[in-house]
């Protein structure tokens, strides 16, 4: 499973970073930034999108400052994801933003992240190619980047009927295509 | 600029001893009670006029200090996990207040048998006493304030509410030491109006020192 592989990872890691390995606490770090911006961004309204890059570096500075509140002998993505809650709580009321998601939502922070795979990206990218590249968009912002598809329709000035009708079609014909004729 | 900001952090990496956090929080105690045993002494001997006099051979007295200890030692158990951000815990709150009640309820029954008598409840130093209280957890309050200062609690006011507690457990443990009352419901009243005072700042100052 990702997510026992993903604690195993990252807590072997933070670990060897609190005996004072540098090479691990520059991995364990980029790791955190990488698995971090997709997590608040979803829980950000895209038009506060933005505020995710600040996000991950508070959340960063805070795992460095408090790491002396990890127990080492309990589960580290717990420890980060109460560090990311923390900080996204504290943002959003500080700037007064309404979070996307409800506040409790505690769905573990690295099991949906696979927009983080290049490999996958990749994937996408092929499979998008063979649909007209502003249905491609159209698909790329309501179904990965999070956008509404009210707000993808006006950055394509069209109506917001017309781009669902697009998105539809366009979902239709990869299933199609890549389905693999099952449905 | 995020990588700017790894590179900054991994420069700044300082190796943590296991268990770092409870050796703060261990040493913080520790200096909480040495500052108090100078102070207790000037605030309550020579600046109010009690003599030290701590009544070993009475009941009562172990009475008092056992009620403080107990409820210093519940703040005690409760301070590492509330400081940390993953930290749950609610039973020594839990365990706290039914001590209260159940030394509320002795000193009820015992009050009852003795007529309602007014000494009973207000002994020589009903108005005073729970103040002087939270005056000497003062010192322990602070330095465990300030020790969690560098920590992450999950939930700032109860941290602090626990510090509180512990602080109150230990200012009415030493202020016993100055006490002459021997009244169940003085106790019951007084002492837990004394640590309940202690507690309460503990959580406002939390709520507000312990943000992070």
């Amino acid at each position: 499973m990702q997510v026992d592989g993903t604690e195993q990872r990252l807590r072997g890691l933070m670990l060897a970073a609190l005996d004072g390995d540098a090479n691990a606490y520059r991995a364990l770090l980029s790791d955190l930034a990488r698995y971090l911006r997709p997590w608040f961004t979803r829980r950000l309204s895209p038009a506060h999108a933005s505020h995710a890059e600040d996000l991950v570096q508070e959340t960063l500075l805070a795992v460095h400052a408090r790491r002396m509140t990890y127990d080492r002998t309990r589960p580290f993505t717990a420890w980060l994801h109460a560090i990311a809650h923390h900080k996204f709580v504290d943002h959003v009321r500080r700037h007064a933003i309404r979070p996307t998601v409800p506040l409790d939502d505690d769905a573990p922070i690295f099991a949906v992240d696979d927009s983080a795979h290049a490999a996958d990206r990749r994937d996408v990218d092929a499979v998008l190619s063979t649909v007209s590249p502003r249905t491609a968009d159209l698909i790329r912002q309501t179904r990965i980047e999070g956008a509404s598809v009210a707000e993808a329709a006006a950055r394509h000035g069209m109506t917001e009927t017309a781009a669902k009708v697009s998105i539809h079609r366009g979902l239709k014909a990869l299933m199609g295509r890549f389905g693999g004729g099952g449905k | 600029m995020t990588e700017t900001l790894i590179s900054t952090l991994v420069q700044d990496l300082r190796p943590i001893r296991n268990r770092a956090m409870q050796t703060r929080l261990a040493g913080a105690v520790a200096l909480g009670a040495l500052i108090t045993i100078p102070y207790a002494w000037l605030l309550l001997s020579l600046a109010i006029g009690r003599p030290f006099v701590p009544l070993w051979g009475e009941g009562m007295f172990w009475m008092k200090f056992g009620y403080a200890l107990v409820l210093g030692l519940l703040g005690l158990s409760a301070v590492p996990a509330l400081s940390r951000p993953d930290g749950h815990i609610r039973w020594p709150f839990v365990a706290a207040g039914l001590l209260t009640l159940v030394v509320f309820g002795l000193g009820m029954a015992r009050w009852m048998t003795n007529n309602w008598a007014m000494p009973d409840l207000m002994g020589n130093s009903a108005l005073v006493c729970p103040w002087l209280i939270g005056l000497t957890g003062l010192p322990m309050l602070a330095a465990l304030l300030g020790a969690m200062r560098v920590l992450a609690p999950r939930s700032p006011a109860w941290a602090g509410l626990a510090a509180g507690l512990l602080a109150g457990g230990f200012g009415a443990l030493a202020y016993a030491l100055f006490c002459d009352e021997n009244g169940m419901m003085f106790i019951a009243v007084w002492y837990g109006l004394g640590i309940g005072l202690t507690t309460a700042l503990g959580a406002l100052l939390g709520r507000w020192l312990l943000r992070w």
